[in-house]
C-alpha cells in the first residue's frame, strides 16, 4: 500500500511513534531537521463526523496552527497547505480520556522519621497530598502516551498517583513534544479509598473518617482565614498546606474525582458527597446495575471503566453436574451484565464518558465494540469518547467536536469507526499529524505488544490491598540461565522498613506469571504465593497467604529501565 | 428436562430478590403455632398477625385480608434471634492503626452481599450488631443491622431506630497490636486504661472548647475563631453525654472491674462487657453498674487471657441478675445461637425462658432496641422465626425467618446458590467462614505487617 508520501512529518516523532512514515523534505532553516514545513493541513474528500450523529460526506477539513479553520464541501485551501487525500477516510473528533494514568510515575514516599508514630503520621506519609500537581508526575515522552494516542486519544485528564488524596489533576493534549501541552491545571482533586501502609488511615474505615476530617477542618480553616482578614485582634490562622489546597474543593470550584472499583465504593463516594456537598466525578465506574438510580439522582459525572472481564465460563465442559452448572450460569450472567454496563447507563439516560484507567490501548476498540453489541449505541459510544468528557472537563468550548475554531484534534480511520475494518491511519492532536501503518487486511488493531521480548524481566512496583491496608514493594526479575529468577521486597513484619526475599518457582506462561516467596515472622515461616496475568508493563493477580486468604495484587513495570 | 430446571431455578432467584428502594415491610398471618413470646409466656395454638412490618395482634382465630397465611400447626414461633456481637457483612473490621479510632463508622463499610447474612437468617437470626474489631482500646462506631438480605443498598440493612454503639477493647489485643506491634501506648493493661482515661479527658476539653465557641458566637458582634473539628473526640463526648452504648471486648475480671471504675469516674453507665470470660467473678459489680455481659456459651483457651473460663459463666451471671446475652462473634456460630443458648441448660440448669432470653430480649436490651424487637408482643417489629420443634431441642431446625413481616428464609425454598453478587472473574469464589480465623488467633504472635496483622483481630 502506498502510504503517505505527501505528509511531511518530523524526525522527533519517530522516537515517540512507531511505524511512522515521513518525507525526507526538511526545512532549510532548521539545522536539527525537526521543524515541520507547514502547520497548515487539509484533508480532502473525507467522511467527517463532526459530533455524534452528525456526518457529512465528501467534505474537507482545513486546520492551521492547531485550530480548525473550516469544514465543508467547498473549502478554499490557501497556498502552502499540506493536503492529505481523504478519499475513503473517515474523520472523527479526537478522543478525550476522562481519567488517565498514562505517563504517570508515583512519587516516592518520604522517609519515615525516627520517632515515627503510625497512629498519627504526617499528611504526606498518610497519602494526603492535595497540593501535588500531576504535571510534576508526568513524562509526556512516555510510551504509554504515544500508545494511547495511537489508539485515538488526543486529550487526557491525567490523574496523579498516590494515596487517599493524591493531588490535583490536569488536562493535556497529546501534541508536539516541544510543548507543555497543558490545557488546564488543577482540574479536579483525586481521591480514592486506598489506605496507607501500616499507618492511619489504613482501611476504607479510616479513609472515610479521615476524608471527612480533612474536609471539615478545611471549612473551619477557611472560616478562620476569613475572620482574620476582616477583623482585628484575632489569633493568626495556622497556615496548613493540606487545607490551603482543599479550599477550591470546599468552594466547589474544583470537583473531587473519586476512583471507585465497585458499586459499594460508588455508594461510599456518594455518601461523602451527600454529607459534605462537594462536586463529584466517579472514575472507573462498574457494576452500575446495582446503583444506577442513585447515580442518576446524584447528578455526578460518570467515567465508565473501559475494562471488561473475560468470559470465565466459556471453557467449562457441557457435562457439569446440576450444582456446578447453576454456578457456571451465574458467572456467565455476571459476565454478560458486565458487558452491558454502558448500554444500561445509556438506557437510563445517564450521561457518561470513558476512562482508560486500568485499560490497555489494544483493548479499546475491541471492548467498545463488545459494549455496542450489548446495547450501547454508536453515537453514545462516540459521545463517551469525546463530547461528554469535554463537558465534564470544562473544555467543550475548544474540544470535543469538529467545528471551526476548535482544536484540531481528530481520529482518521480507514472505515467507519466501530466497524471491524476500521483502522486508525492518522491521529491529529493539537494540529500535529501522527501517521500509523495500516494493514490491507486487518489482523489486529492497536498495539500488540502483549507479551513482548522483554517478558517479565525488569523491575516491578507492586501494591496489594488487604483488609489491614495497602502494602507494597518492588520485584526485580531477570531471565537467568535456568529460567527467571528474582527478588521481592515487602514490609518488614518485624517493624518498619522493607525486607527482601528470593522469588521462587517463577513460572511464566501464556501471559500468566506465578511465583512464591517465604516470609519469616516471629519464628513462623509463611509461604506467600502470587499468581496472575501480565502484559508488557502491568501485572494483575492475587497474593495468597497460606490459609489466611488471598488479596488482590497489582504491579507496574518501572519504565526506562528495560524498555529504553 | 434438566435445562428447564435451571431456567426455573434462575427465575426463582430473580423473583426472590426483593426489589430495591425503600425498606420493605410485609404482612403475614401465622396460625395455630406454639408462640414463645419470651416476655409473656408461651402461648399454645396461637395466631400472630403482622401488618406492615409490625405485630398487630396475638390471639386465637385471627383473620386477615391482605396477609399471607401460614399454618404453623405443631410448630414453634419465637422472636428473631439477636446477636450482640458479630462481624458479618463488613468489608473492613479493624482500623488497627491507632489506639483510639472512635471516628470510624462501621456503617461506612457494610457489605450487603455477604452470604453470612443469609446463613444467619437460616439460623433464625434477624438482627446482628456489626462491630469494629478489638485491635484498639477504643475502636469504631458499630452498626446494628436488620437482616434484610437481598438489597444492594447497605443502608437498607441499617436498623435506623437503634441507638449508637461503640467498640472498646481491653487486654491482649490492643496491647499486642499497638504496644508490641508498634511500640506505642498501650503496652499493658494499665496502658489501655490510661489511653481510655486520656481520651475522655481530652474529650472534656474538646467539649469545653466548642461550648466556649458556641456561646461566644451568640454575643452580638463577636468574631470567635472556631476550634478544630475532631470526630474522634466528638464521639467520646457523645459517650460521656450518654448518647452511645459501649460494648467492650474484655476477658479478665480485673480489667472489667477497672473499666467499671473508670466509667464511674466519668459518669458513664451505658456499657456492656462482651466476651467477659471471667465475668462471673465480678457478677455483682456487673449487675449493679452495667448493662451486663454478652458472653460465649463455651469458648476459651485460644490465648493466654482466656484460660480461666467456665461454661457456667452465663448461668452464674444470670442468677446474679446480670443482664446477660450469648453472642456468636463468628459467621459460623451465628447459624446456631439457639444451640449455644441451650448449653446453659446443661451447664447451669437455666429455664427455657432464661435460656432463650439470652439470645432475644437480653441482647435487645444491650443494644437499646428492646422496645422494638426481642420478644413477641403487639406493637413490636415483625421479626419472627418458625421452628419445627422447640428451639432448645437438639432437633430444632428453623423453617422460616421473617424480618419486618417479610420472609427472608424458607427452608423449602432454599436454593443452592443464594448469593446476590457473583463475580464475573472467578468461577469459584473463595469462601471464608469467620470461624476459620479463630484458629489463626490461637496464641500466634503473627505479624506480617500489613498482610496479616489484624486480619485475625476481628475474632474476639
Amino acid at each position: 500500500m502506498n502510504i503517505n508520501t505527501k505528509i511531511k512529518l518530523l524526525g522527533s516523532f519517530i522516537v515517540a511513534v512507531f511505524f511512522i512514515a515521513y518525507s525526507s523534505v526538511q526545512a532549510q532553516s532548521d539545522p536539527s531537521g525537526t521543524k515541520r514545513v507547514s502547520s497548515t493541513y487539509a484533508i480532502k474528500n473525507a467522511t467527517i463526523t463532526t459530533s455524534p450523529g452528525k456526518t457529512m460526506t465528501g467534505a474537507t477539513i482545513l486546520f492551521k496552527d492547531g485550530l480548525i479553520q473550516a469544514i465543508g464541501t467547498n473549502v478554499y485551501l490557501p497556498a502552502g497547505t499540506d493536503v492529505i487525500n481523504g478519499d475513503s477516510l473517515y474523520i472523527y473528533p479526537g478522543f478525550i480520556d476522562g481519567a488517565s494514568s498514562a505517563g504517570i510515575t508515583r512519587p516516592s514516599e518520604p522517609e519515615r522519621p525516627a520517632n515515627f508514630d503510625s497512629s498519627n503520621p504526617s499528611d504526606e506519609l498518610a497519602g494526603i497530598t492535595p497540593w501535588r500537581n500531576v504535571i510534576d508526575q508526568v513524562d509526556m515522552n512516555n510510551n504509554a502516551i504515544s500508545d494511547w494516542r495511537k489508539a485515538g486519544f488526543t486529550v487526557a485528564h491525567l490523574i496523579p498517583d498516590g494515596g487517599m488524596i493524591s493531588g490535583k489533576s490536569a488536562v493535556v493534549v497529546f501534541g508536539s513534544t516541544s510543548s507543555t501541552n497543558i490545557l488546564g491545571q488543577k482540574t479536579a482533586l483525586s481521591a480514592k479509598f486506598r489506605g496507607s501502609r501500616g499507618m492511619y488511615p489504613g482501611t476504607p474505615l479510616g479513609v472515610m473518617a479521615k476524608f471527612r476530617d480533612v474536609y471539615k477542618n478545611t471549612e473551619l480553616s477557611a472560616q478562620h482565614q476569613n475572620l482574620f482578614a476582616s477583623n482585628v485582634g484575632l489569633n493568626r490562622p495556622e497556615i496548613n498546606k493540606t487545607y490551603e489546597a482543599m479550599y477550591p474543593v470546599i468552594n466547589k470550584n474544583t470537583p473531587v474525582i473519586f476512583e471507585v472499583s465497585n458499586d459499594l465504593e460508588i455508594r461510599r463516594a456518594l455518601r461523602l458527597q451527600k454529607e459534605l456537598g462537594f462536586n463529584l466525578m466517579l472514575m472507573g465506574v462498574t457494576e452500575v446495575e446495582k446503583v444506577i438510580s442513585e447515580i442518576k439522582a446524584s447528578n455526578t459525572s460518570v467515567l465508565l471503566a473501559l475494562t471488561l472481564p473475560e468470559d470465565k465460563s466459556k471453557n467449562k465442559s457441557d457435562k457439569l453436574n446440576e450444582e456446578a452448572q447453576e454456578r457456571t450460569d451465574r458467572v456467565k450472567e455476571a459476565y454478560e451484565t458486565a458487558l452491558k454496563q454502558a448500554g444500561m447507563l445509556e438506557e437510563a439516560g445517564v450521561k457518561f464518558g470513558f476512562t482508560t484507567s486500568g485499560a490497555k490501548p489494544g483493548d479499546l476498540m475491541k471492548n467498545i465494540k463488545i459494549m455496542i453489541i450489548n446495547g450501547l449505541s454508536e453515537d453514545a459510544a462516540l459521545a463517551a469518547l469525546t463530547i461528554n468528557n469535554a463537558q465534564y472537563l470544562g473544555i467543550q468550548k475548544f474540544a470535543g467536536t469538529l467545528e471551526k475554531g476548535k482544536l484540531a484534534n481528530m481520529v482518521i480511520t480507514t472505515a467507519p469507526l466501530f466497524t471491524d475494518d476500521a483502522q486508525i491511519k492518522h491521529v491529529v492532536a493539537d494540529g500535529y499529524v501522527f501517521d500509523y501503518e495500516t494493514k490491507p487486511k486487518k489482523v489486529a488493531n492497536g498495539n500488540k505488544n502483549g507479551n513482548g521480548a522483554a517478558g517479565v524481566s525488569g523491575t516491578w512496583e507492586y501494591v496489594s490491598d488487604t483488609p489491614a491496608g495497602s502494602s507494597g514493594g518492588m520485584m526485580t526479575i531477570e531471565n537467568g540461565a535456568t529460567g527467571y529468577e528474582g527478588t521481592i521486597t515487602y514490609d518488614d513484619p518485624a517493624g518498619s522498613g522493607k525486607a527482601q526475599a528470593t522469588m521462587k518457582n517463577i513460572t511464566v506462561k501464556d501471559g500468566k506469571m506465578s511465583f512464591t516467596f517465604d516470609v519469616s515472622a516471629a519464628g513462623m515461616e509463611i509461604t506467600v504465593s502470587v499468581n496472575g496475568d501480565y502484559t508488557e508493563d502491568q501485572f494483575n493477580g492475587r497474593m495468597s497467604l497460606a490459609e489466611f486468604g488471598s488479596f488482590p495484587l497489582t504491579a507496574t513495570k518501572k519504565p526506562n529501565q528495560s524498555n529504553l | 428436562m434438566k435445562k428447564l430446571n435451571y431456567i426455573i431455578a434462575a427465575f426463582l432467584v430473580m423473583v426472590w430478590m426483593p426489589s430495591m428502594g425503600q425498606t420493605q415491610k410485609g404482612s403475614v398471618l401465622i396460625k395455630n403455632a406454639t408462640v414463645i413470646t419470651i416476655t409473656q409466656g408461651t402461648l399454645e395454638d396461637t395466631d400472630i398477625l403482622v401488618e406492615n412490618g409490625i405485630i398487630k395482634k396475638i390471639g386465637k382465630e385471627l383473620t386477615a385480608n391482605n396477609a399471607t397465611t401460614i399454618d404453623a400447626k405443631g410448630k414453634y414461633v419465637m422472636p428473631g434471634i439477636i446477636d450482640a456481637h458479630s462481624h458479618v457483612a463488613l468489608d473492613a473490621v479493624n482500623e488497627a492503626t491507632a489506639p483510639i479510632t472512635s471516628e470510624v463508622q462501621m456503617a461506612d463499610v457494610v457489605d450487603p452481599y455477604d452470604i453470612g447474612l443469609y446463613r444467619a437468617l437460616a439460623g433464625g437470626v434477624t438482627v446482628s450488631h456489626a462491630m469494629h474489631g478489638s485491635a484498639n482500646a477504643i475502636g469504631g462506631q458499630n452498626i446494628t443491622l436488620k437482616h434484610r438480605y437481598g438489597t444492594f443498598n447497605p443502608e437498607d440493612l441499617f436498623m435506623k431506630e437503634a441507638p449508637r454503639t461503640i467498640k472498646f477493647a481491653l487486654g491482649e489485643n490492643p496491647t499486642r497490636v499497638h504496644g508490641r506491634g508498634k511500640n506505642i501506648q498501650p503496652r499493658t493493661r494499665m496502658g489501655v486504661e490510661a489511653v481510655i482515661r486520656n481520651g475522655f479527658n481530652e474529650a472534656l476539653q474538646y467539649k469545653k472548647a466548642w461550648e466556649t465557641y458556641e456561646s461566644a458566637s451568640k454575643q452580638k458582634g463577636a468574631t470567635p475563631i472556631p476550634p478544630k473539628s475532631d470526630a474522634r473526640l466528638q464521639t467520646l463526648v457523645d459517650i460521656l453525654d450518654g448518647k452511645i452504648i459501649i460494648h467492650c471486648h474484655s476477658y479478665r475480671a480485673d480489667e472489667i472491674y477497672a473499666l467499671i471504675n473508670t466509667c464511674k469516674d466519668f459518669g458513664i453507665t451505658n456499657i456492656v462487657f462482651t466476651h467477659a470470660n471471667e465475668g462471673f467473678k465480678v457478677a455483682p459489680e456487673l449487675a449493679e453498674y452495667t448493662m451486663g455481659a454478652s458472653v460465649f456459651a463455651d469458648w476459651w483457651a485460644y490465648k493466654f487471657e482466656v484460660y480461666y473460663s467456665t461454661a457456667y459463666n452465663a448461668a452464674i451471671l444470670m442468677e446474679n441478675d446480670v443482664l446477660t446475652s450469648i453472642n456468636s462473634d463468628s459467621g459460623e456460630l451465628i447459624r446456631h445461637l439457639y444451640h449455644e443458648a441451650g448449653k446453659t441448660q446443661r451447664y447451669g440448669q437455666l429455664s427455657d425462658e432464661q435460656a432463650l432470653a439470652l439470645i432475644t430480649i437480653n441482647p435487645a436490651k444491650q443494644l437499646g432496641i428492646a422496645d422494638k424487637v426481642g420478644s413477641i408482643e403487639e406493637g413490636k417489629q415483625g421479626d419472627l422465626v418458625i421452628f419445627n420443634d422447640h428451639p432448645l431441642s437438639v432437633y430444632a431446625i428453623p423453617q422460616m425467618t421473617f424480618v419486618d413481616g417479610i420472609k427472608y428464609f424458607d427452608i423449602n425454598d432454599d436454593q443452592n446458590d443464594m448469593r446476590i453478587r457473583v463475580s464475573a472473574n472467578e468461577m469459584v469464589e473463595p469462601i471464608f467462614l469467620k470461624e476459620h480465623a479463630h484458629n489463626c488467633m490461637h496464641g500466634v504472635d503473627f505479624f506480617f505487617t500489613n498482610f496479616g496483622r489484624n486480619l485475625f483481630e476481628h475474632s474476639h
